[in-house]
Parts: C-alpha cells; sequence; structure tokens
C-alpha cells in the first residue's frame, strides 16, 4: 500500500540546529510540513536504531541535523555522528533504501535560511524518490 | 498507579492561536488514554498563565504533564520551576514546540494543525517513558590548587582566598544554659605551588614594564606579600605536581617539594650565607651575565627572601669539607640533611598559571646570537638595563664600552612559529625608550615587519618612542646579522633592494613558547595542547579560562601570549568560576541529564570509553565494566548511540523516550 503523503524524521541536536530551526521561524521562512522534528541533545546521540525504527514506522526520509564541525557543544559528537551515518547508509541500501533517504548535515543556531533551505531540499528529494513503500524488510 | 497526564496548548495570543485549530487538537488529545485533562491557554508563559498551570497540576493530581507551546528554549525552564512548586518532577514535564517549528513556518492552516498534533501525541506517547530525575549533590572540596606562582598564579590565588564565609554557631552555655552565639568562619584554602624557588614568575622581575613603564616588583610586592603571609594560603616554592587523580570537586594531588637545604622557618633572609660561599657559578637568573654562589637567592627581592643552596654546585653536598654558610648564619638555617619530600592535597579545583618562556634565539641562525658577541636577547638588554642587572644598571657592549648605535630585530622566529607573539612589539618599544633615556645619543634603528599594536595604550607608547628618533624600518623579515671583525651588520631587504647597515649592539625580540614543563601537566591531566603547544581552552572565545576538563581553569601566558593586565584578567576570570561554582559549605549540584550505564548489561567492551569527550567514562577492571563519573559527564548521549549492547541510558533522552516519539512523528 502505498502513501499519498510522507513525513521525514527529522533529529536536531539541542543547541545549534535546534535553535536553527527556531530561527528559521522567527523568520517566517516556510518550512514543509512533512518535517517532524525529535529534539537530541547531540547529533552523536542519534543511533542507527532510531534512524531504522523511522523507516520502519512509515518515514520515507530521515534528516539528521548537528553543529557545524568543531562546533558541537560536546567537542566532537558531530564528527561520531558522521562516521555512524556512513555506515548506516550502506547499510540501508541492503533492504532497498535509497541513500539520500538520510541526510546528515550541520546548521548553526543563527542559520534559519539553512535551516529551512535544507528543510526543503530534502522534502523535494523525497518527494522525487517517492513515499517509502512498505518495506518487507525492515518489518 | 493509573497516570494522570494533564495536556496544555497555548494558543500565544493569535501567533498560535490564527494558525492552528488549537481547540480540535484539544479534543482530540482528550480522548487519549490517561488524559485526565487537555486545556487551552491564552498566554501560559504570562503570570495568570503560571497560576493557571500551577492550581492544574495541583488540583487535577498531575502526575505528568505536556505542554505545547512556543520553543522550550524560552520558557521551559520556566514551566519546569512551576512543576517544581506543585510538586510534580521536572523530568516529568515535556514540552512541544508548535510556534517556532509550526506556525511560523507553516502558512496551510490545515498542515499546521495537523502537525501541531502528531507533535502533541509524539510528547504524549514520550512523556509515560519519562522518569523523575532526582538533583544530585556531592561533597566538594572548597580548597584550590594554583600552579604557577606568577602573575596570574597571585592574582588566582589572591581572589579566591579574599573572602571567608561567616558561620553563626549557637552554644548553649554550659552554667546558665542561655544559648550562646559564637562567630568563626571558614576560609578556602589555596596551594600554590611553584617549581622555582620564589614566587613572582617571569615578568614580575622586570623594573619597567609596559604600559605604564611601572617596576613589576614593587607593583607586585604587595601582591606577593600577601600570599606569602596568609594564613590560608601554602606557598609551596621549589615544588613540583608529579600526579593529579580525580575529578572536579575532587582531586587528589601529589606534590614533590625538593630539598632546599635553608629552613624557610628559621630564615630571616639577611643573606649573609653568600659571603662565605666559596664557589661560583653562571647566574642564569641573569642570563649568565653575571655570577652568583653555591648558596643564592634567583634575584635581589626575590620572594620570599629565603636561599635555597644548589645540590649541584656546593661542595659540602658533594661530599666535600665545607661548612661555610652554616658557619655564617646566625639563626642555625642551613639544614644540610634536608630530604626531598612528596606531599599530598586534596582540592577542588586546579588553575594552572604555568606562565611560558622566551624562545631560544639560537634557534634562528641568522641573527647570529650566541656567535657575536654584542648581539643580545630582549631579556639580556633588560637584565642590563635593570638596576640589579650585572652592570647595576647601564648598558654596555661586551668591552665595557657605551654602545653609539643599537639594532633592535622584532619578529624574529615569527614565520618559523606561525603565531605572532603580541607582546614584543610593546617591550621592544618600551626597552628602546629606555636606552634612548639613559643613552640620549645612542641611534637605534627598529627593523620590523609588522607592527602589532592593538589596545588603546599601544599607539600612544609608539608614537612616544617615534618621537624619539628611534627609526623604525620596515623590512621583509630577511634580517641577517653579520660581522666585519669590529663592528656587526644588520643586512636586510627594502622591497628587494638590498641595505646594510654597521651597528655596535643588536637585540632581538624572540618568540614566546611555551613553558618546557606544560606536557608534564597536559599529560597528568589528561588535557589537550594546542597546534602551538600553549593549553587548549574549552572555548576560545567564551571560555579562554578553562581547559576542557571540568575543574582545570588556566590563566595567563600557558594558554597563550599575553600581557600582564590580560593575564591578570584571565586570572580573576578562572577564580571567578571557581567561587560560584565551589561554594564554600555547598555541596556541588550536578548535572541532571547524564548518561548512566546499567552493569548488569555492560559487557565491559570499552567502546563507550574511547568516544567520551569529556573523558567521563573509566574502566572498573575488577568488575569488568565501564563507569561513568557524574561530575564529568555532561549528557551529550554519544555513548549512549555506541553501547552495542544497549546497557548505557541517556537520563531524558532514553531509548524508549525517543522511539516513543518516533512512533507518533514518522507515521
Ligand atoms: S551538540 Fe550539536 S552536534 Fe553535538
Amino acid at each position: 500500500m502505498k502513501k499519498e503523503k510522507f513525513t521525514i524524521v527529522t533529529f536536531l541536536c539541542n543547541w545549534c540546529s535546534y535553535e536553527g530551526a527556531d530561527r528559521a521561524g522567527s523568520a517566517r521562512l516556510n518550512c514543509p510540513a512533512n518535517i517532524r522534528v525529535i529534539r537530541v541533545m547531540c547529533s552523536g546521540r542519534v543511533e542507527p536504531q532510531f534512524v531504522i525504527q523511522a523507516f520502519r514506522d512509515g518515514a520515507s526520509g530521515v534528516l539528521i541535523l548537528g553543529c557545524h564541525p568543531g562546533d558541537c557543544h560536546y567537542k566532537k559528537g558531530n564528527y561520531k555522528a558522521r562516521r555512524r551515518i556512513i555506515l548506516l547508509k550502506k547499510t540501508l541500501k541492503q533492504f532497498g533504501i535509497e541513500q539520500d533517504r538520510v541526510r546528515l548535515d550541520w546548521v548553526s543556531a543563527s542559520e534559519g535560511t539553512r535551516f529551512a533551505k535544507i528543510a526543503n531540499e530534502m522534502a523535494d528529494t523525497i518527494k522525487q524518490l517517492g513515499p517509502l513503500s512498505e518495506l518487507e524488510a525492515l518489518n | 498507579m493509573q497516570e494522570r497526564i494533564g495536556v496544555f496548548v497555548c494558543k500565544c495570543s493569535t501567533n498560535i492561536g490564527n494558525k492552528i485549530d488549537v481547540d480540535s487538537i484539544v479534543s482530540d488529545v482528550s480522548n487519549i488514554e490517561n488524559v485526565v485533562t487537555a486545556k487551552s491557554h491564552n498566554v501560559l508563559c504570562s503570570n495568570e498563565g503560571l497560576e493557571f498551570l500551577m492550581n492544574e497540576i495541583r488540583e487535577g493530581n498531575l502526575s505528568r504533564m505536556v505542554i505545547a507551546a512556543c520553543t522550550p528554549k524560552m520558557y521551559e525552564q520556566r514551566f519546569m520551576n512551576v512543576c517544581e512548586a506543585s510538586g510534580l518532577n521536572p523530568y516529568l514535564f515535556q514540552m512541544t514546540n508548535i510556534r517556532e517549528q509550526v506556525a511560523w513556518v507553516t502558512p496551510d492552516k490545515d498542515l499546521a494543525t495537523e502537525k501541531a498534533k502528531t507533535l502533541c501525541l509524539a510528547a504524549i506517547n514520550r512523556i509515560s517513558f519519562q522518569e523523575s530525575i532526582e538533583k544530585k549533590e556531592i561533597e566538594v572540596q572548597p580548597d584550590v590548587l594554583v600552579i604557577g606562582g606568577g602573575v596570574a598564579g597571585i592574582e588566582a590565588t589572591l581572589t579566591l582566598t579574599s573572602r571567608g564565609r561567616k558561620i553563626i554557631l549557637v552554644e548553649e552555655d554550659d552554667d546558665s544554659g542561655t544559648p550562646e552565639l559564637k562567630q568563626s568562619a571558614q576560609f578556602r584554602k589555596v596551594y600554590l605551588v611553584e617549581k622555582s624557588p620564589c614566587i613572582a614568575g617571569f615578568s614580575g622581575r622586570f623594573e619597567e614594564v609596559y604600559q605604564t613603564m611601572e617596576c613589576a616588583p614593587c607593583m607586585l610586592a604587595p601582591e606577593l606579600q600577601e600570599v606569602l603571609q596568609k594564613d590560608n594560603v601554602e606557598t609551596l616554592t621549589y615544588s613540583e605536581v608529579e600526579e593529579i587523580v580525580g575529578s572536579f570537586g575532587n582531586f587528589t594531588v601529589k606534590i614533590r617539594r625538593k630539598a632546599r637545604y635553608v629552613s624557610e622557618e628559621a630564615c630571616i633572609g639577611c643573606n649573609a650565607c653568600f659571603e662565605p660561599c666559596p664557589v661560583e657559578v653562571m647566574n642564569q637568573n641573569n642570563l649568565g651575565l653575571s655570577k652568583r654562589k653555591a648558596i643564592y637567592i634567583p634575584y635581589a627581592g626575590a620572594l620570599p627572601n629565603v636561599p635555597v643552596i644548589d645540590k649541584e654546585n656546593c661542595l659540602h653536598l658533594n661530599g666535600k669539607e665545607c661548612n661555610a654558610c652554616e658557619q655564617a648564619c646566625a639563626f642555625g638555617a642551613i639544614n644540610f640533611e634536608d630530604k626531598e619530600q612528596i606531599i599530598e592535597r586534596n582540592v577542588g579545583a586546579i588553575i594552572l598559571a604555568i606562565g611560558s618562556k622566551l624562545s631560544d634565539p639560537t634557534q634562528y641562525p641568522q641573527f647570529g646570537y650566541g656567535k657575536f658577541d654584542n648581539v643580545l636577547s630582549a631579556i639580556q638588554i633588560e637584565r642590563l638595563n635593570a638596576t640589579n642587572g650585572p652592570t647595576g644598571g647601564k648598558i654596555l657592549l661586551k668591552n665595557g664600552q657605551e654602545p653609539k648605535s643599537i639594532a633592535f630585530i622584532y619578529c624574529v622566529g615569527r614565520k618559523e612559529i606561525g603565531y605572532c607573539s603580541g607582546i614584543c612589539c610593546m617591550y621592544m618599544s618600551a626597552l628602546a625608550q629606555h636606552v634612548k633615556e639613559k643613552l640620549p645619543d645612542v641611534k637605534i634603528y627598529s627593523f620590523y615587519t609588522d607592527l602589532c599594536l592593538p589596545k588603546k595604550e599601544h599607539q600612544r607608547i609608539f608614537e612616544k618612542v617615534l618621537n624619539k628618533g628611534v627609526e623604525f624600518i620596515r623590512s621583509d623579515g630577511s634580517e641577517y646579522v653579520d660581522s666585519d671583525g669590529k663592528q656587526l651588520i644588520v643586512k636586510y631587504k627594502i622591497e628587494s633592494s638590498k641595505k646594510s647597515q654597521l651597528i655596535d649592539m643588536v637585540v632581538l625580540a624572540p618568540p614566546i613558547e611555551p613553558n618546557q614543563d606544560i606536557e608534564k601537566l597536559a599529560k597528568l591531566l589528561e588535557i589537550p595542547l594546542d597546534e602551538n603547544g600553549f593549553f587548549s581552552e574549552e572555548h576560545i572565545l567564551m571560555k579562554p579560562y578553562a581547559a576542557p576538563l571540568e575543574g582545570v581553569f588556566i590563566a595567563g601566558t600557558c594558554q597563550g601570549p599575553k600581557d600582564i593586565g590580560d593575564s591578570v584578567s584571565q586570572a580573576s576570570a578562572a577564580a571567578g568560576k571557581i567561587l560560584s561554582k565551589l561554594m564554600l559549605g555547598e555541596k556541588l549540584e550536578l548535572e541532571p541529564i547524564v548518561a548512566e550505564i546499567d552493569e548488569e548489561i555492560c559487557c565491559g567492551c570499552n567502546i563507550c570509553i574511547g568516544l567520551c569527550p569529556f573523558s567521563a567514562i573509566n574502566r572498573d577492571s575488577e568488575r569488568n565494566i565501564a563507569i561513568i563519573d557524574d561530575t564529568l559527564c555532561r549528557g551529550c548521549g554519544t555513548c549512549v548511540a555506541a553501547c552495542p549492547s544497549g546497557a548505557t541510558k541517556a537520563r531524558n533522552f532514553t531509548l524508549e523516550q525517543i522511539s516513543a516519539e518516533i512512533r507518533e512523528v514518522a507515521k
């Protein structure tokens, strides 16, 4: 069964990217409604399991945003996230999930515009890929 | 027990109210199991709104609460305070952001309402998995270890010990039984550890320092005396830190006290012991420009005014027959039996203020330092200029004559080390000024590539020197010092045309480099050094006074080259931070959102240990598990995400809590 609408589960670190998303709001920039935010303390907290679960529970994309490299509030959490996500993407491919459905990027607390841009790009990407069909492999 | 969840949706007046159909959300969520109240409010963050919440929690006997409103960055804390005041653990409250991240970014009201509803459902889903978290407090040591007795260390010590805490004890008078008020005070103790035999550091001995051209010993003397006389400061000179274990609030430090062979208690500083000592060696304090005895104080006026016997050169200590100093001492202060000791102290925080050093100009052979007699480093000419220096303050060439011309070469080694030391332009200008005052007819050439005059006073000092007739020559940094046998020659280039200048004396401004002890301390504490070898700061802009290890602070030039004023500011900042964190008579409140390890599940794989950016995880080798130090953990959750066996849990961001959210938002 194919869904018409799709969701993008979005993990934002508490210190930079969450505030960046708030800044997009303060500037009244349009962001796609299918971006659904979950706040974590650091992008380093995002475990592969979260991403897999998001797909399994119906998400068509997962967006993870952290502080810019070198700016992580906990020094290196975002580097850890980067390593992990690279590996995860490879694994997801084996389940037939296109790599572009997961995106890891950096947004600082002042970059409202950048947040909105990435959010819209992500929505466009997923729109092009189409909603993720129910995944046998993951269930 | 059945949970009683309250859900409150804020309209933020029209901000949310006009963009989202709040009422439909309220009516939808009120049907969810365990939700006992769901209400909207016009402005929850107002006083009236807070009171409303307080009543709802109390009267509804709520066991959990969800608020959908603006960003938690605004009022989450305020709402948590309301929870606390109403008897609800603040971690049984969850906030979701439907203003900045929904109402303000989603023009379509239906879409916005649907998204906001999803976020509310996710928060309600999550709240059932939230756990109450109690604030944890630990006993801490208010005492502080300051390493380095230079300007920064002295300033920090005085700031830390300036005030005690008044304690009023109520005691019953034994006879009459009437209560009696007794006052006493508790003081913080500072252990000031200095490697050399005296405090005041490097800059503290210079007679005239910019910007005020004041005499540093005079400026510092009252402070040094205060440090030495304070009951709550233990000054450990001629000592080095050998071991540091523990963490913020509770460090145990081992300090090696070298044998001084002169009792600090008995010695009155009369210096009668110097004269009879038959040994003479080069005085490194005067940079080899003069001699000293085997029993000596590093320089006239050094504090504490107690000599030290140099073990390498003393005849007695090398098995020869001599006790000249012992005989000369009327106070029985000489003690050849003195032994090195290791002493232990407990402290809550540490300030590193070990200073820096001027690099050795022989590293830059083009300047002829060490090769030609009259090529001096800046510090050597400072010694010549100083009244307590080898010439009693006269600027003389090696042959005892006054120089007729002097070249000051700035930026020595800057290109090689890759950073500007920031203070040389100023001290070179100050030196040029002094020389000009002593030798009005001397011709001074200042060779520079770039001038660094950033502070409000600098330009004025520079102009003063210019007005004194010092000639500034901007070369391309290729200065080369040679000699024709009689005089020195400075060869240089201006816009690729070669030039040269005959000169009597050359003064070099070598760069400021990290102290040789810095690596040892960095290793002891497991803290990083920056690319230039100075201590790294926790954040170069926001926390330049702290090392990236809780409870360890940095002050003065061990963090990077700086002048006296900046060192004092940084030391005060470090001390101030300690004063505000380690309160006398109080416990230390720990960050509640930290990670914890389930000892039953942990398999001891150690993956988390290497990942922790704060060195908060250690291995318990006996039980073969990892353990988290609550005082160091900051709750980023990186270890949690990496734990292959799911033994690690991030408080308030657990797997169950985040999964519950995902379940709702992914739909
Ligand atoms: S805190 Fe933002 S990525 Fe670590």
